[in-house]
């Protein structure tokens, strides 16, 4: 049975074979205490770190490559926005907030809206 | 007489209540997973889908008026919830209007209530009755296990055929690419809701049952959609691996 290994809070979350399933549900499922805000894939509260098992993710859509920028070549990805169909360990700062409220850091990437592009 | 489920026993019953008739599984889904459909299609969709859930801040409204105040954090997710839809980013109905134009369509006449099938009025009628009168743990069953946590099984099949077989932009398609992960938190947080909050056996009794019944609403709905825009174009739905019939015809 594959298995999210929430490496932060030291949890796990196991589903059934041959599912795929949306990271942050199943945190919000579980009630493991992995920091998000939206939802949405606007706010970046909910990048972590993927230290395993990067090959069973789906790639990152639109939304959140323009959120997470040059984040998404350092291992990042956003909770909200990853679906797994197999074992994955993420890990993440327990104290971060969202990109655009975190003080002197560059995330690279922009709000996921299109202002500007459409 | 029905006894109290414990909270997983719940859980397990309200999956199992639309399970069978999921939307994903009906002829219009189907057409459109496969790449059947033709742009005009499309903006037929998106015309009634903006009558079925255009007013989704009006029904979480009135949700959030029956829901009391020592349900603090099932009123805080409707709050929260109407603010994605109508404030926090792209206004939702806009990017479905957005979608229509991409297909040839108009703003004006994907919002004439006129150009939307009576199924489509039916839902919104149904919604804003379901949001307006039932218990707030009744009407979170119906709108959000019911109909919102279905979508992410819905637009996931459909987000890849839109890009890669009609030939869609991201930015065309993003309505979908946000509803698949936004209303998978949702209907999470709706299933929070409802197994804490449905605590004697007659609310569970009665949100299993407008489980179903939404379940069934979005189900006719969606294959009123094939009877009426594409069935005159392409003949009665067949489907084409037969080891996985399609529910309706």
């Amino acid at each position: 049975m594959p298995r999210i290994y929430f490496k932060t809070a030291d949890a796990h979350v196991d589903f059934a074979e041959g599912e795929e399933v949306n990271v942050l549900r199943m945190a919000i499922r579980e009630d493991i205490d992995v920091p998000w805000q939206c939802a949405s894939g606007n706010c970046g509260t909910d990048r972590l770190v993927v230290e395993e098992g990067a090959e069973n993710l789906d790639p990152p859509r639109r939304r959140e490559r323009a959120r997470l920028g040059e984040l998404v070549d350092k291992g990042y990805r956003l909770a909200c926005q990853t679906y797994t169909r197999g074992d994955v360990t993420f890990s993440w700062d327990p104290d971060q907030v969202g990109l655009d409220d975190e003080p002197g850091t560059s995330s690279g990437g922009s709000r996921a809206g299109w202002a500007g592009s459409g | 007489m029905a006894e109290l489920m414990s909270r997983s026993e719940f859980r397990v019953a309200l999956e199992a209540a639309f399970s069978g008739t999921m939307a994903k599984d009906a002829s219009f889904s189907r057409a459109w997973a496969t790449g059947k459909l033709h742009k005009q299609h499309f903006v037929h969709w998106a015309t009634n889908h903006y009558h079925y859930i255009g007013p989704f801040g009006d029904y979480l409204g009135l949700m959030y008026a029956n829901t009391p105040d020592h349900a603090r954090d099932a009123k805080d997710f409707l709050l929260q919830n109407m603010y994605e839809e109508e404030l926090s980013d792209d206004r939702h109905t806009d990017l479905l209007i957005r979608f229509a134009e991409a297909c040839g369509g108009t703003r004006e006449y994907v919002q004439n209530r006129d150009n939307a099938m009576p199924f489509a009025k039916g839902m919104q009628g149904w919604m804003y009755y379901v949001s307006g009168r039932e218990n707030f743990v009744v009407s979170s069953a119906a709108l959000i296990v019911g109909l919102e946590s279905q979508v992410p099984s819905i637009y996931r099949t459909q987000y890849p055929t839109l890009i890669n077989k009609y030939g869609f932009s991201e930015w065309e398609a993003e309505f979908f690419d946000l509803h698949i992960t936004s209303d998978e938190i949702h209907g999470e947080r709706g299933y929070q809701i409802v197994l804490k909050y449905a605590d004697t056996p007659e609310l569970q009794q009665r949100c299993l049952h407008f489980v179903r019944e939404a379940a069934d609403m979005r189900f006719a709905y969606t294959k009123a959609l094939y009877e009426n825009y594409v069935m005159p174009d392409l003949g009665p739905w067949v489907e084409e691996d037969e080891r996985e019939p399609a529910l309706v015809g």
